[in-house]
């Protein structure tokens, strides 16, 4: 063997050696989670809303526990029952006993009380600390394992607000620890109930945690360890399954059925999200041309939801109908979408709408293009709506801008009429009139998208209802009138597709939006 | 010399000086960066909380005299999205890209030496010809493309090497190997054309004439000479990668510098992208600094042509 050929030989050998990793050769006591974003990477749950919940769920408990199926659970968190008084003003929670915090101290009503006046703080920017802020008019701990919060006005939605199923207002977080160390020591090192003890976060990179011995809600737990990394780009994510080093990755649509035929299990999150469009209102409202109800049914008739189902979104994909419909609400409050409220597509209807609207030499309309996490598909899904409208004669411009500079101009009413979008998590029915309530209502103001004084009164309606079959009539009016004046875009709903490892076993990722419920994969 | 470096000194800090101005401003020009952290339906009271609470509400004159004031005891400020001292993740990623910029040097140095050297002595044959070639591609190829074939192969088919993360030294190859692919082919390049122009100088002729065996002649007489410019070159380029390997670090989820710019910059993190500009600013002005010092000290014209 000459020098050269020995010395590619030991190079190989060093480079064989080094191939596989540690964490790659260890035994299954790990389950390592790849994701393409971490959103803000906070662990505080006071600073983030809903999408930071795929990793402080396993670290941390709710006050209302949920099923993967999203519906509240008297086993699932940390208030084993709750009632209200007659009036609907005073709930009552029933703390669990002996549920202890990763530094050894007892969870009580004390914790709860001062979790939920800091998730309503003003440091605060969780999803609804705003509407939580408004409702609540005092906190009250008459026991160390009960809690009262008595609100303003009668409502049903306090459960829900903090449950696991919506943000993360519910969370129960260790008062002591928190008012000892300060809330910058919580936010690099925090302590929850959760089955996972937080462990390492290198920022950009990866979040690791520990398995407590022994918890409450899961027993002890079936993976020592947990760690969600970070990995931005697919093919990675992809290279990392195949080669062992992650159990859990999301993918995109169209590398499913690759995937499948490769053996990985493919765990698809039904309508996960609905993909949905709106016009920007002006300072005053709707402005010309779609204030006119016949130009907006125009522009919805355009679309062909089933060539964007299949095209941009893989076949993953189904025909949407009701703006800002949630089908996970729909199947709460009763509502049924019939066969004539799907949209047709139908250019020579909207041509002809548009031309009794007196625009039958069309119109200009300004399309902003940007992408979304979990919508990678952004762009191209503008190009498609853009590319419809010009088809009925609408002159289509598209704007490329990222997300942050589109919703400047949203809630600054700086570009009335033009039309944006967005991926809207999937929910119940409270987190669906919370939607509502932040861009279908007028009083919302900044965020509100409809501008409709029969909307504003029924959803001013629903949250003072009491009744349950009452507020089920005036969500399922809302999504009547809704579709009938054509108060939106809707297009697809998408399913999300995760991949597995081939050792991973049963999963049920759930329908909780931004939660994937990898506790329950922990359970033994 | 001491008034050469302090001159230069000089120089670099004014253009620090510079620069913070004006990525205070371009920090700003992106937008406003309570438009990713407030939820949808946040008031304009709570606008006002957290701008407030983040210092935004005051006046810019004093927002940059306090992120200066910070910046010279080394206080960066916190991170708006990731709400942690940005000293810290500078901490945890900047020696993360100085050792892949390290790998990456070394895995250039160790292609483009023997490549170039080779080249100039065997000018015009098939083994220019190659190296040429292994120059040219690095140079063209996108780094992207390379990057996220290497995954897709070396990786994730074969199975040969990590995908992604700095995890053990097995993590650096593929990412070192992307960036270092690029910088071999200028390195390559100037270590040829000045192995050629030494080769044919007086004194290897001479050396050859005395009998000096070749091999000595190319690595020790020649090879001493042809590498003043590569070093510099390699000098520059070293900082150039530990700041600019955004997508390397994309697709290899790599925590370092780069990608915390990116992140920095899509959120609007002002103290993230002040704190990454500055300290990369820094870096560059100090190496470049180190050059023109060793140049100075090699080189006497230049020292005195100041």
């Amino acid at each position: 063997m000459t020098k050269t050929n020995r010395t590619i030989l030991l190079s190989l050998l060093v480079l064989a050696g080094m191939a596989s990793p540690a964490w790659a050769q260890a035994a299954k006591s790990e389950l390592t989670v790849a994701l393409s974003s971490f959103s803000a990477e906070t662990v505080d749950p006071a600073l983030q809303g809903h999408n930071v919940k795929y990793y402080l769920s396993l670290m941390f408990d709710y006050l209302v526990g949920t099923t993967p199926e999203g519906q509240p659970s008297q086993a699932g968190g940390l208030a084993s029952k709750w009632e209200s008084s007659a009036d609907h003003k005073r709930w009552t929670f029933h703390l669990r006993r002996g549920v202890k915090f990763h530094d050894g101290t007892e969870m009580t009503s004390e914790d709860v009380k001062f979790s939920l006046q800091r998730a309503m703080g003003k440091r605060s920017t969780t999803g609804y600390a705003g509407p939580l802020r408004t409702l609540i008019a005092d906190i009250e701990t008459p026991a160390p394992d009960r809690v009262v919060i008595v609100t303003k006005e009668p409502t049903l939605i306090i459960p829900t607000y903090l449950s696991r199923s919506l943000s993360t207002e519910g969370i129960v977080l260790p008062k002591k620890y928190i008012e000892t160390n300060g809330d910058d020591v919580f936010a690099r090192k925090p302590v929850g109930t959760g089955p996972y003890k937080f462990v390492e976060q290198v920022v950009g990179s990866h979040i690791k945690m520990t398995a407590v011995d022994n918890h409450w809600r899961i027993g002890v737990p079936k993976y020592k360890n947990v760690t969600f990394r970070l990995v931005p780009e697919e093919t990675t994510r992809i290279a990392l399954l195949r080669r062992g080093e992650v159990d859990v990755a999301d993918v995109s649509r169209e590398r499913v059925k690759e995937l499948e035929k490769e053996g990985f299990p493919i765990h698809m999150r039904k309508e996960e999200a609905i993909i949905h469009a709106w016009w920007i209102l002006g300072p005053d409202g709707r402005t010309p041309p779609t204030n006119d109800k016949r130009v907006r049914e125009a522009l919805n008739l355009a679309i062909d939801r089933g060539e964007i189902a299949q095209s941009i979104f893989g076949g993953y994909a189904e025909p949407a109908a009701i703006p800002m419909g949630l089908t996970w609400a729909f199947k709460d409050v009763g509502f049924k979408v019939t066969p004539d409220m799907m949209y047709a597509y139908d250019p020579a209807r909207a041509k002809k709408l548009l031309a009794d609207a007196g625009l039958a030499g069309g119109f200009s309309l300004d399309v902003y293009a940007f992408q979304l996490p979990g919508f990678p598909e952004g762009k191209a899904f503008a190009e498609a709506i853009a590319g419809y409208w010009e088809k009925i004669g609408v002159k289509s411009k598209l704007i490329p801008v990222d997300y942050p500079a589109f919703r400047k101009m949203w809630v600054d009413r700086k570009a009335p009429g033009a039309v944006g979008y967005y991926n809207i998590a999937n929910r119940d029915w409270i987190g669906a009139y919370a939607l509502l309530e932040k861009q279908g209502y007028t009083p919302s103001k900044l965020n509100d998208t409809v501008n409709d004084p029969e909307v504003d009164g029924m959803l001013a309606q629903v949250m003072r209802q009491t009744d349950r079959e009452k507020i089920n009539a005036l969500m399922r009016n809302v999504y009547t009138r809704l579709r009938s004046e054509h108060h939106g875009l809707p297009i697809v709903f998408v399913h999300s597709p995760y991949a597995a490892s081939k050792t991973l076993g049963k999963w049920n990722p759930g329908s909780v939006m931004y939660d994937l419920f990898l506790d329950e994969l922990a359970r033994k | 010399m001491l008034r050469f470096v302090l001159f230069r000194l000089l120089q670099s800090l004014v253009a620090l000086a510079i620069l913070s101005v004006v990525v205070f401003i371009l920090a700003r020009a992106t937008g406003d960066p309570l438009h990713m952290i407030l939820p949808m339906n946040a008031s304009a009271e709570d606008y006002a909380n957290a701008r407030a609470y983040l210092g935004l509400d005051r006046p810019y004159l004093q927002q940059y005299l306090s992120f200066v004031g910070r910046a010279l005891t080394g206080d960066f400020g916190t991170s708006i999205r990731a709400r942690r001292p940005v000293i810290e993740l500078l901490q945890e990623r900047l020696p993360n890209s100085l050792k892949l910029a390290a790998f990456a040097m070394g895995v250039s140095l160790a292609i483009a030496f023997p490549l170039g050297v080779m080249a100039a002595v065997r000018r015009g044959t098939g083994v220019d010809r190659a190296a040429q070639i292994v120059a040219v591609l690095g140079q063209s190829l996108p780094t992207f493309w390379v990057a996220i074939i290497l995954v897709e192969f070396v990786a994730g088919r074969l199975q040969w090497l990590p995908a992604g993360g700095a995890d053990g030294l097995a993590s650096y190859v593929l990412p070192g190997f992307t960036l270092g692919w690029f910088v071999v082919a200028g390195m390559m390049r100037l270590l040829r054309s000045g192995m050629l122009e030494v080769l044919d100088s007086e004194y290897v002729k001479l050396a050859r004439l005395k009998g000096v065996a070749e091999r000595r002649v190319v690595w020790v007489h020649a090879l001493k000479n042809a590498l003043i410019p590569v070093v510099t070159f390699a000098g520059i380029y070293f900082a150039v990668l530990v700041t600019t390997a955004i997508v390397v670090e994309t697709v290899f989820a790599w925590p370092g510098l780069g990608r915390l710019a990116y992140d920095g910059i899509t959120s609007r993190d002002f103290p993230v992208i002040q704190a990454v500009v500055l300290v990369t600013a820094i870096l560059v002005a100090a190496v470049n600094l180190c050059v023109d010092c060793v140049y100075a000290l090699i080189d006497p014209r230049i020292r005195y042509a100041r």
